[in-house]
């Protein structure tokens, strides 16, 4: 049980004038980018993180939450409007979404995906707020060899799931660790794999990788296929009869069981490290669809089809939060970017946060209660001017978007050698991509690679270099065994 | 052979260019301890062969490369690197302009209201946020 000071102050700070500021700015850039083809949240995060870095720690993780829930709804807005989803998640919207704005009624579609999204979110972030302390006062009762095990368990778990082959996620997350062993040696202070760059003793600058791979790399992909293939019609909201465009309190409720079917899927799969709300969205709108007496109206503008999808894939954002906050391991790229921002800060995610920054913690918590409010009030009022954000030229929009990414890592690594590592790291993402190796599996090795050698070598120096002296070790040893059974499962009979 | 597989071997090269040669000749080595400098980067070039030579000889997934894109990549990349290099030299308020219309333009925007915007009004707030806002510095 939390101290209630330490909680009430967290809230307070949370309620605070400066960080409802930040949550509102943080909800309306995300709107914003999420109603963009091609932005999204993530790399909006991405982006955004080095402007954080002048910013005190609570606003600015408040900020970055803010942009990664008002992304989530954000991307179902093209994916309603133009069949176009903003964000891989909203895909599963579209289904029932563009047919029903088709239909006439485009408004109602979209307040039947905020409300919905908001719902999934609420829920998810309930049950981060009701679990995560309790978790973390077990994870504090494991040690570095079951650190190290679960990491062990994590990593296999992450390369099976993403992407379509086992062994190319695998090769993605060694690639990941062996880039976090630039610079200095943690054990001897010995330089590693700095090529004459001085620059470099301090590793790779965590914002330069995380823009360039999943920032950069996607804006000189989008200019690189610009043009290629038309853009789809926008469904005008003017044609919408304001009688129907309301969803009425009775069509909310007649969806209760299909978003709380939802928000559970959405939870649990948001809670295992690697699966994404993609696959969250999917599984629930199917499960709506075999559950219902009338699958047939799904894909023709069921609103029931919207509120299954948009509450799945937005109930995995606060429960990706868990592993980050109770075991220090992050479940999504959204949530690997925010140990970045963490970082930043000088702040170490794990079980130690709730004990050391418990005061932020219960902020945090409190800062995403109030981006979900701050996301249905500004979602209410700017459907509108996000459906001209929808056409506003990619000319624009990604020429901006890379002198923001230069403008951004010059501020954080206090120099253009930063810019230049961002700028290789985008075409190391770039090839990657095209060869099928997730830049998702990279990106979380990476950033989890400093710790990986340091419950490494505790490990070692504890089972006095003797690997088998784990067996005194009965959790980190069913650890081990359970990444076994993931690889074998997840990477040989699954994916065949 | 396929660009898939193509992908496997040229992973088992880099493992074991890294192993042979580049980890040895940038690691300083220290012989005690019992994780040496080197330990975890050799594990992971091994890794890197293991897995590379496993891709390709049974790879798994769709690899479609799209020349066109490709190449288009490359060129925005190398403007990226010039406008970085030129922006040491000249400063952010010269070349920033001069990349966003060079980029523009390339991607066939041609309405001069819309490249006012993204080349004289975005870098302009841009340098006024980050400058006179935020008083950081700008290359």
């Amino acid at each position: 049980m939390p101290d209630m000071d330490v909680l009430l102050a967290g809230l307070s700070d949370a309620f605070s004038l400066v960080n409802l500021l930040f949550v509102i700015a943080g909800v309306i850039v995300g709107q914003f980018v999420g109603a963009v083809p091609g932005i999204g949240p993530v790399m909006a995060m991405a982006i955004a993180i080095p402007f954080t870095f002048f910013m005190p720690t609570l606003p600015a993780i408040a900020f970055l939450v803010g942009v990664n829930k008002g992304g989530l709804f954000g991307g179902a807005i093209p994916a309603i409007l133009m069949n176009t989803p903003g964000t891989p998640d909203a895909a599963a919207t579209a289904l029932d979404g563009h047919p029903l704005a088709k239909q006439g009624k485009p408004v109602k579609a979209t307040k039947m995906a905020l409300y919905s999204s908001i719902t999934g979110d609420t829920f998810s972030d309930i049950v981060l707020i009701t679990i995560s302390a309790p978790l973390a006062v077990l994870a504090l009762k494991m040690g570095p060899v079951e650190i190290f095990a679960l990491m062990i368990f994590a990593f296999s778990v992450i390369a099976g799931l993403v992407g379509d082959s086992m062994v190319k996620g695998v090769i993605a997350a060694v690639f990941g660790l062996l880039c976090a062993t630039v610079g200095i040696d943690p054990e001897h202070g010995t330089p590693r794999l700095y090529f004459g760059f001085f620059e470099l003793f301090d590793g790779l600058p965590l914002a330069a990788v995380a823009i360039g791979m999943l920032a950069v790399s996607e804006i000189l992909r989008r200019l690189a296929s610009a043009g290629s293939t038309p853009r789809s019609a926008i469904t005008s909201l003017d044609g919408d009869d304001p009688t129907v465009s309301r969803v009425s309190w009775a069509e909310y409720w007649s969806c209760r069981y299909v978003m709380a079917r939802g928000a559970v899927i959405g939870t649990v799969l948001g809670a295992i490290p690697g699966i994404g709300s993609t696959a969250a969205a999917f599984m629930s709108y199917a499960s709506a669809k075999q559950a219902s007496d009338e699958p047939e109206s799904f894909g023709k503008g069921n609103i029931k089809g919207i509120a299954a999808a948009e509450s799945a894939n937005s109930a995995v954002m606060g429960a990706n939060l868990i592993p980050l906050l109770v075991i220090g391991i992050p479940g999504s790229i959204a949530a690997a970017l925010l140990i970045s921002a963490f970082k930043i800060h000088g702040i170490q995610p794990g079980p130690l946060l709730f004990e050391q920054q418990g005061r932020l913690i219960y902020g945090l918590f409190g800062a995403m209660i109030l981006a979900n409010a701050t996301n249905l009030i500004v979602g209410q009022f700017s459907l509108r001017l996000w459906t001209r954000v929808i056409s506003a030229p990619e000319s624009v929009i990604f020429s901006s978007a890379l002198l923001l990414c230069i403008v951004g890592v010059y501020m954080s690594t206090g120099g253009l050698f930063g810019v230049a590592v961002m700028l290789v790291f985008a075409v190391v993402g770039y090839v990657m991509n095209v060869f099928g190796f997730p830049v998702v599996v990279f990106i979380i090795a990476f950033f989890l690679g400093g710790s990986f050698e340091t419950y490494l070598t505790q490990t070692m120096v504890i089972l006095d270099g003797d690997l088998t002296r784990m067996i005194d070790y009965p959790i980190a040893v069913a650890l081990v065994v359970l990444a076994l059974i993931s690889v074998w499962w997840l990477g040989f009979r699954k994916k065949g | 052979m396929s660009a898939n597989r193509l992908s496997g071997v040229f992973v088992a090269c880099a493992g074991l260019l890294l192993l042979f040669l580049i980890i040895p000749a940038n690691t300083e080595t220290v012989d005690y301890g019992r994780m040496r400098p080197q330990t975890i980067p050799d594990l992971c070039a091994i890794l890197l062969v293991a897995f590379g030579v496993l891709h390709a000889i049974r790879p798994r997934g769709e690899v479609a490369i799209e020349w066109r894109e490709v190449w288009r990549f490359a060129l925005f990349a190398t403007i990226a690197a010039v406008s970085l290099f030129l922006m040491g030299r000249f400063g952010f308020p010269v070349i920033a302009p001069v990349t966003a219309l060079v980029v523009m333009l390339l991607i066939g925007e041609r309405r001069p209201v819309w490249l006012a915007t993204g080349a004289l009004i975005i870098p302009a707030v841009v340098w006024l946020v980050v400058v006179q806002l935020l008083e950081r510095t700008l290359p």
